[in-house]
């Protein structure tokens, strides 16, 4: 592991009874990459998250992040490391307003202990404040800074999937897993989605790794691609490369095709 | 660096809003208010309603502690009268004087740290409040390990092991017999005084980064975690805290009755609380205050229906029990019409009031 890589994934396997959903997965994740994991439903993509953020045990495998070896570690550990995540089926705290699901995410970073925060001390009121103005500019800068005293489950889907993303970034995390950030929004929504991946990558130095069935999006987006079909990687490598794969197209379509089509630019 | 980056180091400070001045004022002007009804009701209230007046004052720790891990924090449990029961306990033998002891543990004698001291109501007090604090603190271990059904079924099991230890633990509880004599020493202050610094501490506790990763919890646990928030200790953390109230509210409501028995902290006891904090909003603090003030007096006034009634000419005879079928009536209706409680998962709040008074004020 040189000391650029982020997240190494060495040999992952995870079974669900008779299921393999996720059959020895290795990559690498180097600091400031964004890679995109594609794959037809069911191969696995959304299970490879719940493995990285410890939402579930793998069966075999290991996973390094940083210098951490964070294999089966506990989900809140790993997101305190510094790896966090959004939702592909959203999970925000609905009952609570948009302003407060982000300021959630930077509870786990509190250094006052309850018994200052219950007698307001002055380290914990600075630390009150301080988050409040950072949630505000995160929801800002996701463009959701007008809602902030909305109730989350009111939000449209778009902004909701907006919301997580802001709510993870709360946490203060290096690598970001997006499970489907695009989807259930319109392409305007998508194009400025696109966007702010990138911004979040060029300009806060985040490494992404995303999954997204939303293939202009990721073609365009992704510098490097993991396609996976039942829990194995069948093509990796530059999205113009994976496009043309054989294997994938048989993967995503079933049928051989005539592979001079790909030469066509924007097939 | 650009703009964005800025979000890593510390910025200004934002300011304070405006109207956490005028809020302030008038949280003191109502608790003097409230100080002045509870004087009032003490002088001119007669023994029964100051009686019943206090029994609500404890009646509101217990339900707003109960609200902090059944509504707040969303974990569905059943044990507040194990803890009930253990500060109950713990405090009478504390205060109790060894000459009274000796003439109540008859058939086994106490053991030997309780049986020689006697200690002043505010030492027992916290005592009993930090020993059912530990006591919640060990029960969490194991009963965190589960969620949901398998939650309160794990904690209602843990409030009859306290009920049948209390039974049978002859050498320190006196066994069915209960402790008899305790001084009648809690009065309207204590109560009212006890709710008031809980109602505080609970409210405080849940308007802090803890209460929203509380309240995160109750949402979507995986996703709270997912979020850096260690949940088994955030639930400890609740439960721990709510136990210390109701240690304390049980001391003082064992020197309000003068008499405990393990008969007292049955499931009943637990059963009353939740029906107070689903009446007041699960998750509603100020709501379960509500409805412990409405739930104690109301079942007293229900003793209306129990009356022989003259109505158009027909003379109905009281019938003894009819009160609770009215009370389930009204439940029913409760849970038909209003099912989020009286105040949802709303807080009073000065804003909320003063808004409607100047709307009413428009209309007028």
């Amino acid at each position: 592991m040189t000391p650029s890589d982020l997240l190494r994934v060495d040999g992952l396997t995870c079974r669900f009874g008779g299921l393999l959903a996720v059959d020895s997965l290795s990559f690498v994740l180097g600091q400031g990459q964004l890679m995109g994991l594609i794959g037809p439903n069911g191969a696995g993509k959304t299970t490879v998250f719940n493995l990285l953020a410890g939402a579930v045990r793998p069966t075999g495998g290991r996973v390094f992040y940083r210098e951490h070896e964070i294999t089966g570690k506990k989900a809140h550990r790993i997101n305190r490391l510094g790896l966090a995540r959004t939702f592909q089926n959203i999970r925000l705290f609905g009952e609570l307003s948009a302003l407060d699901n982000v300021l959630v995410g930077f509870h786990g970073h509190l250094q006052a202990n309850f018994l200052s925060a219950i007698l307001r001390l002055p380290g914990y009121v600075a630390a009150e404040r301080q988050m409040l103005s950072r949630s505000a500019e995160l929801l800002d800068l996701v463009g959701l800074g007008e809602l902030k005293d909305e109730r989350a489950g009111n939000l449209a889907y778009g902004q909701q999937r907006l919301l997580e993303i802001a709510r993870a970034l709360a946490t203060r995390p290096s690598l970001l897993l997006l499970d489907e950030p695009a989807a259930g929004m319109n392409p305007q929504e998508t194009a400025q989605l696109a966007v702010l991946v990138r911004r979040l990558r060029d300009e806060l130095g985040l490494t992404i790794l995303l999954i997204e069935h939303d293939m202009h999006f990721v073609m365009n987006l992704c510098e490097t691609l993991v396609v996976l079909d039942h829990g194995k990687v069948i093509a990796r490598g530059e999205p113009a490369a994976v496009r043309c794969d054989p294997g994938v197209i048989e993967a995503y379509l079933g049928v051989e095709v005539d592979l001079d089509a790909c030469e066509a630019p924007g097939a | 660096m650009s703009r964005l980056s800025r979000w890593f180091d510390p910025g200004p400070l934002p300011a304070q809003s405006e109207s956490r001045g005028r809020d302030s004022g008038l949280t003191v002007l109502g608790c003097l208010g409230a100080a002045a009804l509870l004087w009032l009701i003490e002088a001119q209230g007669g023994g029964y309603v100051v009686h019943m007046t206090t029994l609500a004052g404890l009646f509101a720790v217990l339900a707003i502690s109960y609200n902090l891990i059944n509504g707040v924090t969303g974990q569905f449990s059943l044990e507040p009268n194990a803890f009930v029961a253990c500060g109950a306990y713990v405090t009478a033998l504390l205060t109790l004087s060894p000459a009274e002891k000796e003439m109540t543990f008859i058939l086994e004698p106490l053991v030997w740290p309780f049986a020689v001291i006697s200690l002043s109501l505010p030492v027992a007090l916290v005592i009993a409040g930090l020993v059912t604090t530990l006591m919640a603190f060990v029960m969490g271990f194991p009963v965190f390990r589960v969620r949901g059904d398998y939650l309160a079924i794990v904690t209602l099991g843990f409030g009859e092991v306290i009920r049948v230890v209390a039974n049978n633990a002859q050498s320190v509880t006196n066994g069915p017999l209960g402790l008899k004599g305790i001084p009648h020493l809690t009065n309207i202050w204590w109560a009212w005084g006890l709710a008031a610094v809980t109602l505080f501490v609970v409210m405080r506790l849940v308007n802090s980064s803890y209460g929203r990763a509380l309240k995160a919890i109750r949402e979507d646990e995986a996703a709270a975690e997912a979020m850096g928030i260690n949940a088994f200790w955030h639930k400890m953390l609740a439960f721990t805290v709510s136990a210390f109230f109701e240690g304390v509210a049980g001391g003082l409501l064992g020197h309000l009755i003068t008499t405990i028995s393990p008969s007292l902290f049955t499931f009943f006891l637990t059963f009353n609380l939740l029906i107070i904090i689903v009446v007041g909003g699960l998750g509603s603090t100020t709501g379960a205050v509500l409805a412990a003030v409405l739930f104690t007096f109301g079942g007293e006034w229900l003793r209306v229906v129990e009356e022989p009634i003259s109505f158009l000419g027909l003379d109905i005879p009281g019938i003894p029990g009819m009160r609770m079928v009215v009370f389930s009536l009204i439940l029913m209706a409760f849970m038909i019409f209003a099912r989020q409680g009286i105040l949802g998962k709303h807080e009073f709040s000065w804003r909320w009031l003063l808004g409607l008074v100047r709307r009413r004020g428009g209309r007028a």
